[in-house]
């Protein structure tokens, strides 16, 4: 009880007072950390909502939002419903409200409802929602639809060809620029670390040299400086935790409000375990510098 | 010269060669045997290879050839993992004192118990015992710098002690001194010697070694020139020619 009480203490205090004695150098270093874990958690978070979409982009795939101009009268619109209905590639014909649509809307999780209520007006179309039997005949339909007076101009329909090969696109783009810039952070951020540590065992370089001494352990004397490369690594970690953690869901809702028609889901599950794995790389990249720093030094 | 003891000498050096990386022969076939609680002093002209011995004792450098056998363990097979605990029995003082110059004289000597996880529980009167055997009760809180050089080689003796060791080592420990205060922590290692401790001393102090009368060896360019019971600083002159 003494002995560990007395490792912890004397590890600690140590870590904490050469933290503060090359204070700028220290600081530089939770700065790093801060980054690369800033990039890894944002990497992850955008990576997951594009999967999110081509999830949700492959469900709807057969099928197509024919947006009809708010001019259109309803009896109109039901003539052009039986008109798709009887047409051979069309499996089905669903009428959606302006009402409707706006329920809909309202129901995408990430949307803040007070956003809405200062639209005023609703802005949402009316639309016939048609599903085909083989998705190689939306473009046809799709086509043919445009040219009809009832169709609202801007846009005519959601029909996005290739949509899912361009998110997936994007999402694999992303994921290698994201990928690279966070090892070439994760290098640089465990350099600077090591030197951190170097230059703390720099300052205390008298004491090591009586501790080896008098016969202190090379773990005793390694301690302080791994807590203190700890140190350096949790309290990067957790400014990066705190700001994805409450930035999250604000920048999905901003984000929503742009991208109207492209659903973003707020996912606080997966949140979680992306500030958990923050921290864990945090507290990775925070002992590995420090083992880097003190594994060449102590051998003598 | 020393009688063998049964259980064997103390130290015990066989053929032990040092060769420093730069090329620099410190020490060349050095034979030596010292008993429990000899005291013995390591004389030489600077350069001899003295500080090299020391520091062959407590490991601080590998030997390139020969044994080093301390309480009968063989140096160069040592495990490092094992070195610390042949540092706790070996007692150990320097020219300059190396004392940490933002602790006080009780933290000083704390110190080395807490490093090394040694006597925790009895720390405060540890510490105490030691800084009484030295002479430095009522000077707990002073800081190294308020003490004088005789002072704070007395606190550097105390922290030697703290593991109660069964060998002292102390390399030029009068270096820094005059002559009255040389003579004072003189006394202090004859009184560790007299309660059972190896002491052996590295020294230029011609006068200390040729009153005492103690065991003398001197080493010259890496080798052993001379080892005598109750010698002096420099060799008899040859009478007997
Ligand atoms: N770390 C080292 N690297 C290379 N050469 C060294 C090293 N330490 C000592 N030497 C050399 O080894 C020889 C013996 O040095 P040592 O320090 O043992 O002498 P000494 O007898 O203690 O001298 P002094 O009385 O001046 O303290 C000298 O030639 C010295 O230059
Ligand atoms: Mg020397």
């Amino acid at each position: 009880m003494h002995r560990l009480w007395n490792r912890i203490d004397f590890a600690f205090s140590s870590a904490w007072q050469n933290f503060w004695r090359n204070a700028a150098v220290s600081v530089a270093s939770v700065l790093i950390v801060w980054v690369v874990l800033l990039a890894l958690g944002s990497l992850l978070l955008v990576l997951h909502s594009l999967d999110q979409i081509v999830a949700l982009e492959k469900t709807k795939a057969s099928a197509i939002s024919v947006y009809l101009a708010d001019t259109t009268p309803l009896s109109s619109a039901m003539d052009f419903k039986l008109h798709l209905e009887n047409d051979p590639r069309v499996t089905d014909v669903t009428y959606v409200s302006k009402d409707q649509a706006m329920a809909r809307f309202r129901q995408l999780p990430a949307l803040d409802p007070s956003v809405i209520d200062t639209l005023g007006t609703n802005p949402l179309p009316a639309s016939l929602d048609v599903t085909v039997r083989d998705i190689r005949d939306l473009a046809a339909i799709d086509q043919e639809v445009r040219t009809s007076p009832l169709v609202d101009k801007s846009p005519s329909t959601n029909y996005e060809p290739n949509v899912i090969d361009k998110i997936i696109l994007l999402a694999r783009v992303a994921g290698i620029a994201g990928l690279v810039l966070i090892i070439g952070l994760t290098g640089l951020s465990v350099f600077i670390i090591m030197l951190t540590i170097r230059t703390a065992i720099y300052l205390r370089r008298k004491e090591i040299e009586v501790m080896k001494l008098v016969g202190a352990t090379d773990w005793f004397v390694r301690w302080p400086f791994i807590v203190e490369g700890l140190i350096v690594g949790v309290v990067g970690a957790a400014v990066a935790v705190l700001i994805v953690g409450f930035g999250y869901r604000p920048a999905v809702i901003n984000l929503q409000s742009v991208l109207i028609f492209i659903p973003l889901a707020f996912d606080p599950a997966y949140l979680r375990v992306v500030l958990a794995a923050m921290l864990v790389f945090g507290l990775l990249l925070g002992s590995v510098g420090s083992y880097l720093g003190v594994r060449r030094f102590l051998k003598q | 010269m020393a009688a063998v003891v049964e259980t064997g000498p103390q130290i015990h050096l066989e053929h032990v060669e040092k060769t420093y990386p730069n090329g620099t022969v410190a020490l060349r076939d050095v034979t030596l045997e010292i008993p429990k609680q000899d005291f013995v002093f390591l004389v030489g002209p600077s350069g001899a290879g003295k500080s090299t011995l020391v520091r062959l004792l407590i490991r601080e450098e590998k030997v390139t050839a020969g044994t080093i056998l301390v309480e009968g363990q063989d140096l160069s097979r040592l495990k490092r993992r094992h070195l610390p605990f042949l540092r706790r029995k070996i007692g150990m003082v320097f020219q300059d004192f190396k004392l940490l110059p933002n602790l006080t004289v009780f933290q000083n000597v704390a110190f080395a118990l807490r490093v090394t996880e040694g006597a925790l529980r009895h720390l405060k009167p540890k510490v105490e015992e030691v800084l009484s055997i030295v002479g430095l009760e009522g000077k707990e809180t002073k800081f190294p710098d308020q003490l004088s050089g005789g002072e704070q080689q007395r606190v550097a003796i105390a922290r030697a002690l703290v593991h109660d060791p069964l060998i002292f080592l102390a390399d030029e420990p009068t270096g820094n001194l005059d002559p009255a205060t040389s003579w004072e922590i003189i006394q202090l290692l004859l009184q560790i010697n007299a309660r059972g401790t190896t002491v052996m001393m590295a020294t230029h102090n011609r006068e200390i070694v040729d009153v005492m009368r103690r065991r003398v060896v001197a080493i010259e360019g890496g080798q052993i020139v001379r080892d005598e019971d109750a010698g002096g600083y420099h060799a008899p002159a040859l009478e007997s020619h």
